[in-house]
């Protein structure tokens, strides 16, 4: 996707709402049995729900980097609003009506002409989900986790992105209790774009910090 | 060979111990239905207290090296999940066996 990826997700239309089936045409594998026992044998025991886990896809489906873009974009025109979502991620989103539904503590970083951020999880793959969506394959990945924290000019250079080496590079590292979003910096040259063109260059990979807000990727 | 570095890192925690030559496979997917089921079937144990996400990721390295290296994003997790299940006492393994064999016919497939 090294050419396409800043297409790859649609920040006009909205999110995906594909309400995955809990029932399944195809012959399961073992992990996918397990997985369906462990559900049923939770909920005849009444220790979750019937409904819970379908309502729990359905969340999981309506949160994408759509949101992201939002708060990223209100950041560039609104002062106010960048300094208490730089003070207080939880706080801000809440603000915009994005619940935390997972309960971590959501930390935006700041890009500044000086200062690049980009955010990893070496141990597994926290992520703020709630904000972003699911994360891609990729940065659950081995050769991501392993590589950033080491050698994170390389390893953005494997997304296009080439960060002069006047600029430092700072490399967040999260927990399951502490996620991070980065704040990208707003390109030059778009001071007369509206608010939907503004929010049309805030790709997930911006957040994440491996790529940059590009006008021409638009 | 020393063992310290096994002492000292247990096998998720490879950050800084990657190869330059090891390049990030970047592309998208979707994930299958029974991933996604398993990703919000976790996020319901967190909820519950039943199992916490901190829990689940240390299940996931504690299904030993062989297993973390061969088995896929999700596949650990359940793994996990199930590991954890039985060790709180909330599942046995005669639970597992029986129920995933009643599945598996459910699906005409023999375990």
């Amino acid at each position: 996707m090294s050419e396409n990826h800043d297409h790859s997700h649609d920040h006009n239309d909205g999110h995906h709402h594909d309400h995955t089936p809990i029932t399944i045409d195809e012959t399961p594998g073992y992990y996918e049995i397990l997985e369906i026992s462990i559900r049923e044998l939770l909920i005849a025991r009444g220790l979750i729900g019937a409904d819970e886990v379908t309502k729990q896809i359905e969340v999981l489906d309506s949160r994408s980097p759509v949101l992201g873009s939002k708060l990223v974009v209100k950041a560039w025109l609104e002062p106010d609003f960048k300094d208490r979502l730089l003070k207080d991620g939880n706080a801000a989103a809440e603000e915009m009506g994005i619940t935390i539904y997972d309960n971590t503590a959501f930390t935006v970083l700041e890009d500044t002409p000086e200062l690049h951020n980009v955010i990893v999880c070496t141990l597994c793959s926290c992520y703020p989900r709630p904000i972003l969506g699911l994360p891609p394959d990729w940065y659950k990945s081995k050769e991501y986790r392993s590589r950033t924290v080491k050698e994170p000019r390389a390893v953005l250079a494997e997304f296009g992105t080439l960060i002069p080496e006047d600029i430092k590079v700072q490399v967040q590292d999260s927990t399951a209790s502490q996620r991070y979003m980065v704040l990208p910096l707003r390109p030059a040259g778009t001071e007369n774009f509206t608010q939907e063109q503004l929010e049309s260059l805030v790709t997930r990979d911006t957040m994440i910090g491996v790529t940059i807000p590009k006008i021409n990727n638009n | 060979m020393s063992t310290e570095n096994l002492v000292k890192h247990l096998p998720n925690d490879i950050g800084g111990a990657g190869c330059s030559d090891d390049k990030v496979n970047i592309f998208e997917r979707d994930l299958y239905p029974w991933e996604k089921r398993c990703h919000a079937l976790l996020d319901v144990l967190d909820y519950h207290k039943i199992v916490n996400t901190e829990e689940k990721r240390r299940g996931t390295e504690n299904i030993g090296s062989e297993m973390v290296g061969k088995l896929s994003y999700y596949e650990k997790w359940i793994v996990s999940a199930s590991n954890l299940l039985m060790q709180k006492g909330i599942l046995t393994p005669d639970d597992i066996a029986v129920k995933t064999k009643e599945v598996a016919a459910r699906f005409n497939v023999v375990l």
